[in-house]
């Protein structure tokens, strides 16, 4: 239990702190990060000033809707197999009751529908099936593109398509601390994603907006080391990138990797759900790759007339628990309309859903 | 046998089809059985209460490390009634066969089943066979119907339960979960991780002999998480489960960390979970520890009168909610 004497020994460094009576918000960006505290119970052991925040940190509750739509009506409509990560299958759409309003419910109308759990997954369903046109439903962060990136680069099929629908991480960030109010003091960076794109995406935090940061792994002691980094920096009245996965995380990160994803993708402006458009945060395929695109090949799906398309359910506030503006359980339809049984919003669907996650965590 | 391959004659009760019984399924069920027999007599036990209990098998794929479908067909039954406080004694097996099945899959099956029938102390006692055509089955489905005996004195049933019993695992928790997901190949992962299927019988009748035992039951579909709401929500006490006394093996933690999945909800096929009053539960693990695949049981909670809902203490003092299964375990995207 090496882990667990390493976390207690940084719960007591955090207690020898000398922290402010006023409350210090820390901030993470990612699902993993937001699980492994609610799992660990994270928020009870610290002291209570100090509040943990979950952000922009869920691909699933983040993915426009009328990507989702697009990909609902392609697999209805033309005769493919479609392939997604499993948890976009249950994200709801704004259509009425009589219509599909998930990738779910149009399997169960019959549309050929199959979760997978990684790239290599939909280039052997595609392999399996060499006369049908399979389209693989790609949402995700950096740390999903990547293999999806390594999937076009070197595993190219010609019945593979993609409609891809990714999403960079650090622009929701800098959107946040560009704004008037960020709404949090402290950040811990997502150690996945700097295992891929490198530690030094996240010194913007520090060095330009003078906010305590750190990189954590997903382990409590990691993120234990990493609270303690970013309140030893806010009391000190320092600012600075620490590295707290230093097993995995190094200032350049995988290079290999990225020099892959440039060649597949170019970076757009994209839209976020409930958010609206956040300058060069999202992944498009490149002129070479155009080819496999699925919006190539189907109708675009955008249809001006539907009603609330693009955006989140009525009343439901998935946006502004993204934005760490409020917390789930404020929500006015939190563990009432919305549960992970009968998902309202996003947030509410996916593990990787500040929502889901605090509800499953018992926070009421 | 002739034929390498199941067919839909194998199942139209001529000479096909009683070629197949004698040739693949009877080897493996009691010598004494007769299968000219529409129904069998099942000596009574005078004196017992007779228990009854049915279960269906789908699993897929039929085989996984440590068992295959036809142990999973005389455990799933006879693990209900050795939980209720029986000894069972008799099963019927129904088979349902998909057309095109290898009969040399049947065999290997059949054989699983023989071995748990004769490990668990059970005579089939009834059966039947059906071939369905190709696409409408996945190979085999087994139904098993089972009878067991119990002494009426046995009192064993959530209503005992008080604030302040202790809730006691057989062994870890999690693995046959694990070994399914892992047979099925479908994340490209491989490890040593064998299913626990196992009769839980040597465990229950441990259980029955000590007084304090208030309950059991075996945590197969949902996991332990599931029983633990069954318990919570009939007694409205509170359950209160201390995280690092649970036994998950650390194969089975990395594949749950890796892939974003709970132990918890993980099913298990042959493990037990008791709730024993406070005073006797020392005594039902140091017993249970020592039977063969019992090392790891363990106290790892209790009930309490002051909480509602099940709670896990974790190891570094916090805790959380295990809230109620909700749907399939989907991976996680990133």
């Amino acid at each position: 239990m090496k882990n667990i004497t390493e976390a207690k020994k940084w719960m007591h460094k955090i207690k020898e702190l000398d922290l402010p009576d006023t409350p210090i918000r820390i901030m993470n960006v990612c699902g993993g990060h937001e699980r492994s505290i609610t799992h660990a119970g994270l928020r009870g052991v610290l002291p209570e000033q100090v509040e943990l925040v979950p952000g922009p940190g869920c691909p699933v509750c983040v993915c426009p809707e009328e990507d989702v739509y697009a990909a609902i009506q392609v697999s209805l409509n033309h005769d493919v197999t479609l392939v997604a990560f499993g948890d976009m299958l249950r994200v709801p759409v704004n259509v009425p009751r009589s219509q599909a309003r998930s990738l779910e419910e149009a399997k169960a109308k019959g549309a050929d529908i199959r979760p997978i759990a990684s790239p290599m997954e939909a280039v052997a369903i595609a392999d399996a099936n060499p006369n049908r046109t399979v389209v693989f439903f790609a949402a995700g962060f950096e740390t999903t593109m990547a293999p999806v990136a390594a999937m076009l680069a070197f595993e190219e099929r010609p019945n593979l398509k993609v409609l891809i629908s990714g999403r960079l991480t650090w622009p929701a960030v800098a959107l946040l601390l560009d704004s008037d109010s960020p709404g949090f003091d402290c950040l811990v960076a997502p150690g996945h994603v700097a295992t891929v794109m490198g530690g030094d995406e996240w010194r913007f935090v520090a060095e330009k907006h003078k906010l305590p940061a750190a990189v954590a792994g997903f382990e409590p002691d990691s993120l234990l080391a990493a609270f303690y980094s970013t309140l030893r920096q806010f009391t000190e009245g320092s600012a600075f990138l620490d590295n707290c996965y230093q097993e995995l995380v190094t200032d350049e990160g995988n290079q290999p990797a990225q020099s892959i994803m440039q060649r597949v993708f170019k970076v757009t402006d994209a839209n976020w759900r409930g958010i609206g458009i956040i300058p060069q945060s999202g992944f498009e395929l490149a002129e070479a790759y155009q080819h496999l695109d699925a919006r190539n090949d189907y109708p675009a799906y955008h249809e001006e007339a539907r009603q609330k398309a693009g955006e989140n359910p009525p009343g439901c506030d998935c946006a502004q628990v993204v934005l760490a503006k409020i917390r789930p359980n404020e929500c006015r339809l939190y563990g009432k309309a919305c549960t992970p049984r009968t998902p309202y919003g996003p947030c509410m669907v996916s593990d990787e859903g500040a929502c889901r996650i605090w509800w499953a965590g018992g926070l009421r | 046998m002739q034929d390498k391959y199941i067919r839909l004659a194998h199942g139209n009760g001529g000479r096909l089809m009683r070629e197949l019984i004698d040739s693949l399924i009877s080897p493996y069920l009691p010598k004494d059985l007769d299968t000219t027999l529409d129904a069998s007599p099942v000596p009574v036990r005078s004196g017992m209460e007779m228990l009854m209990s049915t279960d269906s098998f789908t699993v897929q794929p039929l085989f996984f490390p440590g068992g295959n479908i036809g142990h999973l067909a005389v455990h799933g039954t006879v693990n209900d009634l050795a939980v209720s406080g029986a000894e069972p004694s008799h099963l019927t097996l129904n088979l349902v066969l998909e057309e095109g099945l290898a009969a040399s899959e049947l065999e290997i099956v059949m054989a699983g089943f023989a071995e748990a029938a004769n490990a668990a102390g059970v005579k089939v006692c009834a059966g039947d066979t059906k071939v369905v055509p190709k696409g409408q089955g996945s190979g085999i489905y087994m139904v098993t119907t089972g009878i067991g005996w119990k002494s009426p004195e046995l009192e064993l049933s959530m209503h005992c339960i008080q604030a302040g019993d202790k809730i006691v695992v057989s062994g870890s928790v999690g693995d046959h979960g694990i070994a399914v997901m892992m047979a099925r190949e479908q994340f490209g992962l491989s490890g040593d991780v064998k299913s626990d299927a196992a009769c839980v019988l040597p465990f229950t009748r441990v259980g029955r002999d000590i007084s304090g035992v208030r309950f059991m039951r075996d945590p197969t579909r949902g996991g332990v998480a599931t029983v633990l709401h069954e318990l919570q929500i009939t007694t409205e006490l509170g359950i209160e489960i201390d995280e690092s006394a649970v036994p998950v093996k650390p194969a089975v933690r990395s594949v749950c960390d890796l892939l974003g999945y709970d132990p918890y909800y993980l099913a298990c096929e042959g493990r037990v979970v008791a709730v024993v009053a406070a005073e006797h539960a020392e005594a039902l693990v140091a017993q249970w520890r020592a039977l063969p695949d019992g090392q790891e049981a363990a106290i790892i909670g209790e009930f309490v009168a002051a909480q509602d809902g099940v709670w896990l203490n974790t190891p570094l003092g916090g805790q959380r909610y295990l809230e109620q299964l909700e749907d399939e375990p989907l991976p996680r995207i990133c």
